[in-house]
């Protein structure tokens, strides 16, 4: 019997997968049921103490947290639908058989997604500076970088601007696969190109709707370079996000807490996994 | 059979491959070690940050000091890098990759030695306590034991432009013995008259407040560096008020972060920078400004029995990280430069303007010369007098846990909610905080 079973594991192409198996469970599985014991600690890094829910009670009082936690889900509700729409319009823009220099254009939508997140926060950080390019164009005197209203507004910029073109290649790629059958049929029965857009493609392409949300909540859940870059969280943590809380809990002051940014993160993830459940729902089941 | 054989075969193939490869690693290392002993001598790593400053500074005292022993190799790097950088080692209780000295700020040291009480050597046999100045020495210390050799004194000055504020009518006389609320006045016609601004703010940093905290000998904590003293503080009350005050009244430009500041001075745009002497390197970078510039001493808060015109705001000292190979040349190295020499002190008040924290400093030449750029003051003597002056004050192991805090709740203050009754919420939000 045994041997039998053993067979069955070596031998039918199972070894290959072993390795990974091993390394992902040294790299990945150990250190997250670590970093979920360290959720439940805390004191000084190398001498710390289980407190139960201490970390997570703590987070129902704390200011900073609450700030971060409202700041990132802002961001979420505010940029990724705004970032979506855009997309959506510009792939079936661009989507137009009859355009020219389509390649062009793509190109350059596309283009910002290969910058580097550090060069292009700082140099959104440039443009948007009280002396910047951006006042001198709209002739204002706005502090961009420094009143709390504005740098939220800033932050939702940039990350538009940069993660638009992104989402845009995906439903191109999935405009492609909608035959044009149903666009001319469509217009010989004198449909505009605004119903058009709703009424044909945007049902055609729910699954990578659902696809392109998924990947965005998630990606604006974790936003962290371009807040540590264009505006360090600042003024006064009004631009701050729940990773780059994370980051100033554990590195950034002399004493590092990291049992309480280990519970933070754990939050992250609940959110994370409720708000993809919900999508699925919502969008459909497949 | 066969099939299980070369399965495993693989597997111990991949396994090899790696090991290899990880003795590889070690092989070359080993390699350097012993060319390095070859040649009889060892490396002392440093870490520190500024390349105007603090890193011409460990230059100068190779030059001063060099051992048969060893080679003292400096590395720059940002405060934020080190500050990571330490932590992530520390907290994994490892030193491999860490240097022998490293500079850390006077705000940040007491957090690191309460967190890691095994990482620093006891520095108590090369410092003495009665050669530098006592302040240094609030921080630097757990239990009577000294862990660092103070360095770079914070003592502030309020560096100013002589010709924005004189078309602005006032002389040098003006900002000598004022308070923070004639500071005020002063601001707002130099912002009337010339259109500059007074200087310039980040709204995240607090530094401005602390140094006004400070200069009435109160902090964020009270002496025993943990009991939270916010509420019911009135120099930081006042700070705070003065702080929100300049904001609201437009009489500074706001920044971003810190590079906005230095080039907000050098591009001529503020007429001043209230900050600690160790500013003056960036200050007198700006070549074409020579002459134009004078340091008075900060205002003082009204109506404070304790007030003086004497605060800090940074400034820092040189740690060794224990067990390393390196600890004792390391210690040797500062034994014989940073914590003794008196020569070296002279060598870099001329060469980067420093204003140390060594008491026999202040006898040496260069401090009483007049500086050029400085409109011939006698900076290093003005600000080794207000030196002297320095409140002591616990600086604790949260100041930037508090400060991230209190940043929230000064915003509130700008926007115009009541000082008493928000400064009570801070309160009670930063206890919560350094709980745990």
């Amino acid at each position: 019997m045994r041997k039998t079973k053993k067979r069955v594991w070596i031998g039918t192409g199972n070894d290959f997968i072993t390795l990974p198996l091993i390394l992902i469970t040294i790299l990945v599985f150990v250190p997250m049921i670590m970093a979920l014991i360290t959720a439940f600690q805390s004191g000084p890094p190398l001498n710390m103490k289980f407190n139960g829910f201490g970390n997570f009670a703590r987070m129902l009082t704390d200011s900073t947290f609450k700030k971060a936690f409202g700041n990132t889900f802002l961001y979420l509700i505010v940029q990724v639908p705004i970032m979506l729409f855009l997309a959506l319009v510009f792939s079936s823009m661009l989507n137009d058989t009859k355009l020219k220099f389509r390649g062009f254009f793509r190109t350059a939508l596309f283009l910002p997604c290969i910058t580097s997140l550090v060069s292009y926060s700082l140099i959104m950080k440039t443009l948007f500076a009280d002396a910047g390019l951006i006042n001198q164009i709209l002739g204002t005197q706005i502090h961009w970088l420094t009143d709390p209203v504005f740098a939220k507004i800033l932050i939702i910029i940039a990350i538009t601007w940069r993660w638009t073109g992104y989402n845009m290649i995906f439903y191109i790629a999935g405009m492609q696969n909608i035959s044009p059958d149903i666009y001319e049929a469509a217009d010989i029965d004198g449909a505009t190109k605004t119903q058009q857009l709703f009424k044909i493609t945007i049902p055609n392409l729910k699954p990578i709707i659902l696809f392109t949300t998924i990947t965005s909540t998630i990606g604006t859940l974790q936003l962290f370079d371009e807040v540590k870059n264009i505006t360090n969280g600042g003024p006064a943590n009004s631009t701050i996000t729940l990773s780059h809380y994370i980051y100033n809990l554990s590195f950034n002051f002399g004493k590092p807490n990291f049992g309480y940014a280990a519970a933070v993160s754990f939050v992250i993830v609940i959110c994370i996994v409720v708000l993809s459940l919900i999508q699925n729902k919502v969008v459909g089941n497949e | 059979m066969k099939k299980r054989l070369l399965g495993l075969l693989l597997a111990v193939m991949v396994v090899f491959t790696f090991s290899f490869t990880a003795c590889g690693g070690s092989d070359k290392s080993s390699d350097s070690d012993s060319d390095s002993k070859d040649s009889g001598k060892k490396t002392v790593n440093v870490w520190a940050w500024d390349e105007t400053f603090n890193i011409k500074a460990v230059e100068e005292a190779k030059k001063v000091y060099s051992s048969d022993d060893y080679d003292v190799k400096v590395v720059t790097m940002s405060q934020d890098d080190i500050v990571q950088k330490l932590n992530t080692s520390l907290a994994s209780g490892s030193t491999d990759g860490l240097p022998e000295i490293v500079l850390i700020e006077d705000y940040r040291i007491q957090g690191y030695l309460t967190s890691y009480p095994d990482a620093f050597a006891d520095l108590s046999s090369i410092v003495d306590e009665d050669a530098f100045s006592p302040y240094k020495f609030a921080v630097n210390k757990v239990d009577d034991k000294i862990y660092g050799v103070p360095f770079d004194s914070g003592v502030t000055g309020f560096f100013y432009r002589t010709d924005y504020l004189g078309d602005a009518g006032y002389d040098d006389a003006a900002l000598q013995d004022i308070t923070w609320d004639e500071f005020l006045e002063i601001g707002k016609a130099v912002k009337e008259k010339t259109g500059h601004a007074l200087f310039s703010l980040n709204p995240s940093d607090l530094g401005l407040v602390r140094a006004i905290m400070q200069s009435a000998g109160t902090w964020y904590n009270a002496e025993d560096g943990e009991t939270i003293t916010i509420d019911n503080n009135p120099a930081l009350a006042y700070g705070i008020n003065i702080y929100a005050q300049f904001l609201k009244d437009g009489i500074v430009e706001q920044v971003a972060d810190w590079d906005g500041g230095v080039n907000a001075v050098q591009s001529g745009s503020v007429a001043g920078s209230p900050q600690g002497c160790w500013y003056s390197s960036t200050i007198t970078g700006a070549d074409d400004q020579s002459g134009k510039w004078r340091i008075a001493p900060l205002p003082k808060i009204a109506n404070d029995a304790k007030a003086t015109h004497s605060s800090s705001i940074g400034g820092a000292g040189w740690y060794v990280i224990k067990g390393l190979p390196g600890e004792e040349n390391a210690i040797d190295f500062l034994d014989n430069t940073f914590a003794s020499s008196t020569d070296l002190m002279a060598t870099l008040a001329t060469e980067i303007g420093l204003v140390s924290t060594m008491k026999a400093a202040a006898d040496t030449a260069p401090y009483q010369e007049a500086n050029e750029f400085y409109s011939g003051q006698k900076v290093l003597e003005d600000f080794s007098k207000l030196s002297t002056g320095v409140p002591e004050v616990n600086y604790g192991q949260n100041t930037y846990v508090i400060e991230s805090v209190m940043a929230e709740y000064v915003q509130q203050i700008i926007d115009g909610k009541d000082v008493d009754k928000v400064l009570k919420e801070a309160q009670k939000q930063v206890e919560a905080q350094v709980a745990n």
